[in-house]
Protein backbone atom coordinates (compact mmCIF):
# COMPACT_ATOMS: atom_id res chain seq x y z
CA UNK A 1 0.00 0.00 0.00
CA UNK A 2 2.20 3.08 -1.17
CA UNK A 3 1.72 6.10 -0.37
CA UNK A 4 3.27 7.69 -3.38
CA UNK A 5 2.96 11.16 -5.53
CA UNK A 6 0.39 12.43 -2.32
CA UNK A 7 0.91 15.80 -3.11
CA UNK A 8 0.30 15.47 -7.17
CA UNK A 9 -2.73 13.26 -6.62
CA UNK A 10 -4.00 16.27 -3.93
CA UNK A 11 -2.84 18.74 -6.87
CA UNK A 12 -4.76 17.11 -9.55
CA UNK A 13 -7.69 16.61 -7.48
CA UNK A 14 -8.09 20.55 -7.02
CA UNK A 15 -7.31 20.94 -10.20
CA UNK A 16 -10.33 18.85 -11.77
CA UNK A 17 -12.25 21.04 -10.29
CA UNK A 18 -11.33 23.45 -13.42
CA UNK A 19 -12.58 21.01 -16.04
CA UNK A 20 -15.10 21.66 -18.30
CA UNK A 21 -18.29 20.64 -16.75
CA UNK A 22 -21.92 19.29 -18.60
CA UNK A 23 -23.13 22.30 -18.35
CA UNK A 24 -20.35 24.23 -19.78
CA UNK A 25 -19.98 22.67 -22.45
CA UNK A 26 -24.17 23.18 -22.74
CA UNK A 27 -23.10 26.50 -22.48
CA UNK A 28 -20.53 26.17 -25.63
CA UNK A 29 -23.10 24.49 -27.79
CA UNK A 30 -25.62 27.09 -27.16
CA UNK A 31 -22.97 29.89 -27.44
CA UNK A 32 -24.55 32.43 -29.69
CA UNK A 33 -22.21 34.24 -30.98
CA UNK A 34 -18.11 33.68 -31.67
CA UNK A 35 -17.87 36.75 -29.27
CA UNK A 36 -19.56 34.78 -26.32
CA UNK A 37 -17.88 31.56 -26.90
CA UNK A 38 -14.58 32.75 -27.04
CA UNK A 39 -15.33 34.59 -23.66
CA UNK A 40 -16.77 31.21 -21.81
CA UNK A 41 -13.76 29.19 -23.24
CA UNK A 42 -11.27 31.59 -21.54
CA UNK A 43 -13.20 32.59 -18.47
CA UNK A 44 -11.60 28.84 -17.45
CA UNK A 45 -8.24 29.56 -18.16
CA UNK A 46 -7.51 26.09 -18.42
CA UNK A 47 -3.96 25.64 -19.96
CA UNK A 48 -3.37 23.00 -22.80
CA UNK A 49 -1.54 19.50 -22.68
CA UNK A 50 1.86 20.84 -22.39
CA UNK A 51 1.07 22.72 -19.16
CA UNK A 52 -0.82 20.11 -17.69
CA UNK A 53 1.84 17.84 -18.48
CA UNK A 54 4.37 20.72 -16.90
CA UNK A 55 2.84 20.56 -13.95
CA UNK A 56 2.66 16.91 -13.96
CA UNK A 57 6.14 16.67 -14.58
CA UNK A 58 7.02 19.10 -11.56
CA UNK A 59 4.87 17.14 -8.70
CA UNK A 60 6.23 13.92 -10.30
CA UNK A 61 9.57 14.24 -12.31
CA UNK A 62 10.35 10.71 -11.50
CA UNK A 63 8.04 8.63 -12.76
CA UNK A 64 8.93 6.64 -16.20
CA UNK A 65 5.25 5.13 -16.23
CA UNK A 66 3.85 8.54 -16.90
CA UNK A 67 6.66 9.20 -19.85
CA UNK A 68 4.16 6.37 -21.85
CA UNK A 69 1.71 8.80 -21.92
CA UNK A 70 3.94 10.55 -24.52
CA UNK A 71 5.06 8.20 -26.53
CA UNK A 72 2.17 8.85 -29.69
CA UNK A 73 3.80 12.20 -29.30
CA UNK A 74 7.02 11.49 -30.00
CA UNK A 75 6.80 8.92 -32.77
CA UNK A 76 4.40 11.56 -34.59
CA UNK A 77 6.86 14.13 -34.36
CA UNK A 78 9.28 11.18 -35.46
CA UNK A 79 7.23 11.01 -38.68
CA UNK A 80 7.42 14.96 -38.98
CA UNK A 81 10.85 14.56 -39.20
CA UNK A 82 10.45 12.00 -41.76
CA UNK A 83 7.89 13.47 -44.20
CA UNK A 84 10.54 16.56 -43.66
CA UNK A 85 13.14 14.78 -44.71
CA UNK A 86 11.34 14.13 -48.46
CA UNK A 87 9.67 17.38 -49.00
CA UNK A 88 12.51 18.95 -48.37
CA UNK A 89 10.92 21.41 -45.85
CA UNK A 90 11.56 22.24 -41.73
CA UNK A 91 9.85 20.00 -39.91
CA UNK A 92 8.82 22.47 -37.15
CA UNK A 93 5.45 23.13 -37.78
CA UNK A 94 4.49 19.38 -37.74
CA UNK A 95 5.67 19.12 -34.47
CA UNK A 96 3.47 18.53 -31.31
CA UNK A 97 3.90 19.33 -27.68
CA UNK A 98 4.31 17.76 -24.64
CA UNK A 99 6.84 15.13 -26.11
CA UNK A 100 9.52 13.53 -24.05
CA UNK A 101 12.08 13.72 -26.47
CA UNK A 102 12.50 17.53 -27.96
CA UNK A 103 12.43 18.71 -31.40
CA UNK A 104 15.86 20.12 -31.18
CA UNK A 105 17.12 16.18 -30.57
CA UNK A 106 14.83 14.73 -32.85
CA UNK A 107 16.31 16.70 -35.73
CA UNK A 108 19.76 16.91 -34.33
CA UNK A 109 19.59 12.56 -34.21
CA UNK A 110 18.30 12.40 -37.87
CA UNK A 111 21.26 15.44 -38.91
CA UNK A 112 24.07 13.30 -37.46
CA UNK A 113 22.70 10.18 -38.09
CA UNK A 114 22.94 9.31 -34.51
CA UNK A 115 19.81 7.74 -33.13
CA UNK A 116 21.37 6.37 -30.12
CA UNK A 117 20.67 9.98 -28.46
CA UNK A 118 17.07 9.12 -28.69
CA UNK A 119 15.17 7.47 -25.80
CA UNK A 120 15.82 3.49 -26.22
CA UNK A 121 11.94 3.46 -27.04
CA UNK A 122 12.81 4.78 -30.17
CA UNK A 123 16.02 4.76 -31.34
CA UNK A 124 15.75 1.62 -33.22
CA UNK A 125 12.25 2.58 -34.61
CA UNK A 126 13.96 6.20 -35.74
CA UNK A 127 17.31 4.21 -37.33
CA UNK A 128 14.92 1.98 -39.26
CA UNK A 129 12.36 4.05 -40.26
CA UNK A 130 15.06 6.63 -41.83
CA UNK A 131 16.71 3.47 -43.63
CA UNK A 132 13.33 2.23 -45.08
CA UNK A 133 12.50 5.75 -46.44
CA UNK A 134 15.93 6.35 -48.43
CA UNK A 135 15.43 2.54 -49.69
CA UNK A 136 12.13 3.10 -50.81
CA UNK A 137 11.02 6.58 -50.93
CA UNK A 138 7.70 5.48 -49.67
CA UNK A 139 6.45 8.05 -46.78
CA UNK A 140 3.29 5.72 -45.90
CA UNK A 141 5.29 2.48 -45.79
CA UNK A 142 7.42 4.67 -42.84
CA UNK A 143 4.44 6.34 -41.41
CA UNK A 144 2.88 2.49 -41.15
CA UNK A 145 6.40 1.27 -39.22
CA UNK A 146 6.43 4.25 -37.07
CA UNK A 147 2.50 3.85 -35.79
CA UNK A 148 2.65 0.40 -35.27
CA UNK A 149 6.30 0.59 -33.76
CA UNK A 150 5.28 3.84 -31.48
CA UNK A 151 2.03 1.44 -30.05
CA UNK A 152 4.58 -1.49 -29.45
CA UNK A 153 6.96 0.30 -27.69
CA UNK A 154 3.79 1.53 -25.72
CA UNK A 155 3.08 -2.25 -24.66
CA UNK A 156 6.30 -3.19 -23.81
CA UNK A 157 7.53 -0.18 -21.40
CA UNK A 158 3.82 -0.69 -20.01
CA UNK A 159 4.51 -4.29 -19.48
CA UNK A 160 7.94 -3.54 -18.47
CA UNK A 161 7.77 -0.35 -15.77
CA UNK A 162 3.85 0.13 -15.73
CA UNK A 163 1.38 -0.33 -13.30
CA UNK A 164 -2.12 -2.19 -14.03
CA UNK A 165 -3.57 0.97 -15.07
CA UNK A 166 -1.38 2.12 -17.71
CA UNK A 167 -1.16 -1.82 -19.03
CA UNK A 168 -4.85 -1.47 -19.53
CA UNK A 169 -4.91 2.11 -20.86
CA UNK A 170 -2.45 1.06 -23.41
CA UNK A 171 -4.22 -2.22 -24.16
CA UNK A 172 -7.40 0.38 -24.91
CA UNK A 173 -5.48 2.49 -26.84
CA UNK A 174 -3.66 0.09 -29.23
CA UNK A 175 -7.10 -2.31 -29.36
CA UNK A 176 -8.66 0.56 -30.59
CA UNK A 177 -6.09 1.22 -33.07
CA UNK A 178 -5.67 -1.90 -34.67
CA UNK A 179 -9.34 -2.64 -35.33
CA UNK A 180 -9.47 0.94 -36.95
CA UNK A 181 -6.42 -0.30 -39.12
CA UNK A 182 -8.07 -3.27 -39.77
CA UNK A 183 -11.25 -1.89 -40.63
CA UNK A 184 -9.61 0.62 -43.12
CA UNK A 185 -7.47 -1.93 -44.82
CA UNK A 186 -10.46 -4.33 -44.93
CA UNK A 187 -12.41 -1.25 -46.90
CA UNK A 188 -9.44 -0.54 -49.36
CA UNK A 189 -8.74 -4.21 -49.59
CA UNK A 190 -5.07 -3.89 -48.44
CA UNK A 191 -2.59 -6.73 -49.26
CA UNK A 192 -1.48 -9.17 -46.41
CA UNK A 193 2.19 -7.59 -46.71
CA UNK A 194 1.06 -4.07 -45.64
CA UNK A 195 -1.43 -5.29 -42.56
CA UNK A 196 1.45 -7.36 -40.89
CA UNK A 197 3.30 -3.86 -41.09
CA UNK A 198 0.14 -2.15 -39.88
CA UNK A 199 -1.32 -4.33 -37.18
CA UNK A 200 0.72 -5.04 -33.69
CA UNK A 201 -1.54 -7.28 -31.92
CA UNK A 202 -2.33 -7.33 -28.34
CA UNK A 203 -2.77 -10.03 -25.68
CA UNK A 204 -6.84 -10.10 -25.91
CA UNK A 205 -6.53 -9.78 -29.99
CA UNK A 206 -3.88 -11.41 -31.84
CA UNK A 207 -2.72 -10.32 -34.56
CA UNK A 208 -2.41 -13.10 -37.07
CA UNK A 209 -5.86 -13.81 -36.40
CA UNK A 210 -7.02 -10.30 -37.16
CA UNK A 211 -4.89 -10.04 -40.42
CA UNK A 212 -6.60 -12.96 -41.13
CA UNK A 213 -9.67 -12.16 -40.45
CA UNK A 214 -9.53 -8.45 -42.03
CA UNK A 215 -8.43 -10.50 -45.40
CA UNK A 216 -11.29 -12.10 -45.68
CA UNK A 217 -13.19 -8.74 -46.11
CA UNK A 218 -14.80 -6.32 -43.73
CA UNK A 219 -18.40 -8.72 -42.91
CA UNK A 220 -15.64 -11.36 -42.19
CA UNK A 221 -13.59 -8.78 -39.87
CA UNK A 222 -16.80 -7.20 -38.24
CA UNK A 223 -17.81 -11.25 -37.22
CA UNK A 224 -14.37 -12.14 -35.94
CA UNK A 225 -14.57 -9.20 -34.04
CA UNK A 226 -17.69 -10.33 -32.62
CA UNK A 227 -15.98 -13.04 -30.79
CA UNK A 228 -13.66 -11.34 -28.95
CA UNK A 229 -13.75 -9.41 -25.47
CA UNK A 230 -14.46 -5.87 -28.01
CA UNK A 231 -17.57 -7.49 -29.10
CA UNK A 232 -19.04 -4.18 -28.04
CA UNK A 233 -16.39 -2.44 -30.68
CA UNK A 234 -17.87 -4.40 -33.26
CA UNK A 235 -21.37 -3.04 -32.95
CA UNK A 236 -19.90 0.44 -32.56
CA UNK A 237 -18.26 -0.20 -36.36
CA UNK A 238 -21.42 -1.64 -37.52
CA UNK A 239 -23.49 1.39 -37.20
CA UNK A 240 -20.68 3.98 -38.16
CA UNK A 241 -16.52 4.44 -38.09
CA UNK A 242 -17.46 7.81 -36.37
CA UNK A 243 -19.31 6.63 -33.51
CA UNK A 244 -16.72 3.60 -32.83
CA UNK A 245 -13.83 6.19 -32.62
CA UNK A 246 -16.17 8.14 -29.97
CA UNK A 247 -16.70 4.66 -28.34
CA UNK A 248 -12.79 4.14 -28.45
CA UNK A 249 -11.88 7.19 -26.79
CA UNK A 250 -15.51 6.48 -24.04
CA UNK A 251 -13.49 3.63 -23.21
CA UNK A 252 -10.61 5.31 -22.29
CA UNK A 253 -12.21 7.63 -20.21
CA UNK A 254 -14.74 4.85 -18.35
CA UNK A 255 -10.89 3.19 -17.44
CA UNK A 256 -10.20 6.66 -16.05
CA UNK A 257 -13.37 6.79 -13.92
CA UNK A 258 -11.60 3.76 -11.72
CA UNK A 259 -8.65 6.44 -10.66
CA UNK A 260 -11.28 8.02 -8.93
CA UNK A 261 -11.44 6.71 -5.39
CA UNK A 262 -7.38 6.65 -5.48
CA UNK A 263 -5.21 8.75 -3.12
CA UNK A 264 -2.06 7.89 -4.22
CA UNK A 265 0.15 6.55 -6.92
CA UNK A 266 0.29 7.33 -10.21
CA UNK A 267 -3.57 6.30 -11.48
CA UNK A 268 -5.39 9.97 -11.14
CA UNK A 269 -2.45 11.58 -12.55
CA UNK A 270 -3.04 9.74 -15.70
CA UNK A 271 -6.51 9.75 -15.28
CA UNK A 272 -6.15 13.69 -15.28
CA UNK A 273 -4.38 13.86 -18.34
CA UNK A 274 -6.72 11.56 -19.87
CA UNK A 275 -9.38 13.68 -18.56
CA UNK A 276 -7.24 17.00 -20.30
CA UNK A 277 -7.33 15.23 -23.71
CA UNK A 278 -10.95 14.75 -23.96
CA UNK A 279 -11.67 17.91 -22.72
CA UNK A 280 -9.50 19.34 -25.56
CA UNK A 281 -11.04 16.64 -27.82
CA UNK A 282 -14.75 17.87 -27.11
CA UNK A 283 -14.15 21.53 -26.96
CA UNK A 284 -12.44 20.91 -30.70
CA UNK A 285 -15.67 19.26 -31.84
CA UNK A 286 -18.00 21.79 -30.62
CA UNK A 287 -15.45 24.45 -32.80
CA UNK A 288 -15.52 22.06 -35.55
CA UNK A 289 -19.49 21.85 -35.54
CA UNK A 290 -19.67 25.71 -35.14
CA UNK A 291 -17.74 26.32 -38.18
CA UNK A 292 -20.13 23.87 -40.15
CA UNK A 293 -23.52 24.48 -38.78
CA UNK A 294 -24.24 22.09 -37.36
CA UNK A 295 -27.48 21.39 -35.29
CA UNK A 296 -27.18 21.15 -31.10
CA UNK A 297 -28.48 17.93 -30.93
CA UNK A 298 -25.38 16.14 -33.69
CA UNK A 299 -23.03 17.98 -31.34
CA UNK A 300 -24.21 16.51 -28.21
CA UNK A 301 -24.04 12.80 -30.14
CA UNK A 302 -20.09 13.76 -30.70
CA UNK A 303 -19.28 14.85 -27.63
CA UNK A 304 -17.01 12.66 -25.61
CA UNK A 305 -18.03 11.11 -22.21
CA UNK A 306 -16.48 13.40 -19.63
CA UNK A 307 -14.23 12.69 -16.39
CA UNK A 308 -15.76 15.09 -13.77
CA UNK B 1 18.37 -3.62 36.11
CA UNK B 2 14.92 -3.09 36.75
CA UNK B 3 15.10 0.77 36.30
CA UNK B 4 16.54 0.65 32.74
CA UNK B 5 13.74 -1.62 31.99
CA UNK B 6 11.55 0.61 33.06
CA UNK B 7 13.37 3.40 31.18
CA UNK B 8 13.29 1.55 28.20
CA UNK B 9 9.83 1.34 28.15
CA UNK B 10 9.23 5.01 28.44
CA UNK B 11 12.14 6.08 26.00
CA UNK B 12 9.62 3.10 23.24
CA UNK B 13 6.71 5.28 24.17
CA UNK B 14 7.85 8.27 22.65
CA UNK B 15 10.08 6.92 20.03
CA UNK B 16 7.27 4.49 18.00
CA UNK B 17 4.25 6.92 18.66
CA UNK B 18 6.62 10.01 17.50
CA UNK B 19 7.87 7.82 14.55
CA UNK B 20 3.77 7.10 14.01
CA UNK B 21 2.78 10.88 14.05
CA UNK B 22 5.75 12.01 12.30
CA UNK B 23 4.77 10.27 9.12
CA UNK B 24 1.63 10.54 9.56
CA UNK B 25 1.53 14.31 9.42
CA UNK B 26 4.23 14.22 7.10
CA UNK B 27 1.84 12.47 4.42
CA UNK B 28 -0.47 14.81 5.15
CA UNK B 29 1.19 17.64 4.67
CA UNK B 30 2.45 16.54 1.21
CA UNK B 31 -0.93 16.06 0.22
CA UNK B 32 -1.90 19.71 1.59
CA UNK B 33 1.18 21.19 0.28
CA UNK B 34 -0.30 19.75 -3.42
CA UNK B 35 -3.74 21.54 -2.94
CA UNK B 36 -2.14 24.53 -1.56
CA UNK B 37 -0.50 25.01 -4.70
CA UNK B 38 -3.24 25.01 -6.90
CA UNK B 39 -5.56 26.65 -4.43
CA UNK B 40 -3.63 28.54 -1.41
CA UNK B 41 -7.11 29.35 0.20
CA UNK B 42 -8.13 25.85 1.20
CA UNK B 43 -4.68 26.00 3.64
CA UNK B 44 -6.96 26.70 6.14
CA UNK B 45 -9.25 23.41 5.81
CA UNK B 46 -6.29 21.21 4.84
CA UNK B 47 -4.58 22.19 8.06
CA UNK B 48 -6.86 20.53 10.91
CA UNK B 49 -6.59 17.53 8.47
CA UNK B 50 -2.93 17.58 9.20
CA UNK B 51 -3.10 17.65 12.68
CA UNK B 52 -5.10 14.89 13.36
CA UNK B 53 -2.23 12.42 12.94
CA UNK B 54 -0.13 14.23 15.30
CA UNK B 55 -1.66 13.15 18.37
CA UNK B 56 -0.14 9.53 18.66
CA UNK B 57 3.09 11.40 19.55
CA UNK B 58 1.53 13.22 22.09
CA UNK B 59 -0.12 10.39 23.77
CA UNK B 60 3.52 8.82 23.60
CA UNK B 61 4.79 11.80 25.39
CA UNK B 62 2.36 12.02 28.33
CA UNK B 63 2.91 8.34 28.72
CA UNK B 64 6.67 8.78 28.88
CA UNK B 65 6.13 11.25 31.48
CA UNK B 66 3.49 9.64 33.87
CA UNK B 67 5.65 6.46 33.55
CA UNK B 68 8.96 8.66 34.61
CA UNK B 69 7.27 10.56 37.24
CA UNK B 70 5.91 7.42 38.81
CA UNK B 71 9.09 5.85 39.17
CA UNK B 72 10.66 8.74 40.48
CA UNK B 73 12.82 9.79 37.90
CA UNK B 74 11.30 13.29 37.64
CA UNK B 75 11.62 14.27 41.42
CA UNK B 76 15.04 13.20 41.67
CA UNK B 77 14.02 10.13 44.39
CA UNK B 78 14.40 7.13 42.00
CA UNK B 79 13.44 4.02 44.03
CA UNK B 80 15.46 0.56 43.47
CA UNK B 81 12.75 -1.09 40.71
CA UNK B 82 13.37 -5.79 40.64
CA UNK B 83 13.45 -6.86 37.30
CA UNK B 84 9.76 -7.83 37.30
CA UNK B 85 8.67 -4.08 38.19
CA UNK B 86 11.04 -3.03 35.13
CA UNK B 87 9.29 -5.54 32.95
CA UNK B 88 5.84 -4.26 33.97
CA UNK B 89 6.52 -0.42 33.26
CA UNK B 90 8.12 -1.69 30.25
CA UNK B 91 4.92 -4.07 29.10
CA UNK B 92 2.84 -0.82 30.03
CA UNK B 93 4.54 1.84 27.58
CA UNK B 94 3.78 -1.05 25.06
CA UNK B 95 -0.10 -0.31 23.80
CA UNK B 96 0.78 2.99 23.23
CA UNK B 97 4.21 2.74 21.57
CA UNK B 98 3.04 0.04 18.91
CA UNK B 99 -0.59 1.39 18.27
CA UNK B 100 0.63 4.72 18.38
CA UNK B 101 2.92 3.69 15.49
CA UNK B 102 0.73 2.21 13.17
CA UNK B 103 -2.26 4.56 14.04
CA UNK B 104 -0.33 7.65 13.12
CA UNK B 105 0.57 6.19 9.80
CA UNK B 106 -2.64 4.71 9.06
CA UNK B 107 -4.47 8.22 10.55
CA UNK B 108 -2.15 9.94 7.92
CA UNK B 109 -3.29 8.04 5.10
CA UNK B 110 -6.96 8.43 5.75
CA UNK B 111 -6.40 12.27 6.50
CA UNK B 112 -4.47 12.38 3.05
CA UNK B 113 -7.44 11.37 1.23
CA UNK B 114 -9.45 13.59 2.88
CA UNK B 115 -7.52 16.16 1.50
CA UNK B 116 -8.50 14.99 -1.54
CA UNK B 117 -12.03 15.26 -0.86
CA UNK B 118 -11.37 18.49 0.45
CA UNK B 119 -9.48 19.45 -2.66
CA UNK B 120 -12.31 18.34 -4.85
CA UNK B 121 -15.70 18.95 -3.16
CA UNK B 122 -14.09 21.48 0.07
CA UNK B 123 -18.34 21.91 1.46
CA UNK B 124 -17.74 17.98 2.52
CA UNK B 125 -14.37 19.19 4.45
CA UNK B 126 -15.94 18.01 7.59
CA UNK B 127 -16.81 14.30 6.30
CA UNK B 128 -13.09 13.56 5.43
CA UNK B 129 -11.84 14.70 9.55
CA UNK B 130 -14.31 12.18 10.49
CA UNK B 131 -13.30 9.97 8.89
CA UNK B 132 -9.75 10.28 9.68
CA UNK B 133 -10.80 10.85 12.97
CA UNK B 134 -12.15 7.43 13.80
CA UNK B 135 -8.87 6.23 13.88
CA UNK B 136 -8.47 8.38 17.06
CA UNK B 137 -10.35 6.13 18.53
CA UNK B 138 -7.54 3.19 18.43
CA UNK B 139 -4.62 5.31 19.37
CA UNK B 140 -6.96 6.70 22.98
CA UNK B 141 -7.79 3.13 23.81
CA UNK B 142 -4.02 2.11 23.74
CA UNK B 143 -2.94 5.43 25.87
CA UNK B 144 -5.53 4.67 28.31
CA UNK B 145 -4.47 1.14 29.22
CA UNK B 146 -1.04 2.20 29.45
CA UNK B 147 -2.02 4.76 31.77
CA UNK B 148 -4.11 1.95 33.50
CA UNK B 149 -0.81 -0.16 33.80
CA UNK B 150 1.11 2.37 34.78
CA UNK B 151 -0.89 3.52 37.78
CA UNK B 152 -1.29 0.21 38.71
CA UNK B 153 1.66 -1.29 38.87
CA UNK B 154 2.76 -1.73 42.25
CA UNK B 155 6.19 -0.56 43.29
Amino acid sequence: MGTEYASAVSAVRAMENLLFTHSDLEQLINARTQNEFNTLISAKETGGLAEVWDMLMTYAPDSRELKILLYRNDFHNLKAVLKAMISGREPDEYFIEPSNVSAELLKESFRTRNFDILPEYMSETASESYELLTRTLDGQLADTFVDTSAMLAMQKSAEDFGGDFMRKYVQIITVCADIKTAYRCSKMHKSREFLESAVCGSSEIDRESLIRATLGGTENLISFLEHTTYNELAQFLKESPAKFEKRCDDMVIDLAEEARMKSFGTEPLIAYYIAKEAEIKNLRIISVCRESGADNQTVRERLRKLYV
Amino acid sequence: MGLALAILGASLATLFAGIGSAKGVGLVGEAAAGVVSVDPNKFSKVLILQLLPGTQGLYGLLTAILMLSRIGIIGGNAPELTTAQGIMFLGASLPIAIVGLFSGIAQGRAAAAGVGITAKKPEHNGKGIIMAAMVETYAILALLVSILLIYNIAI
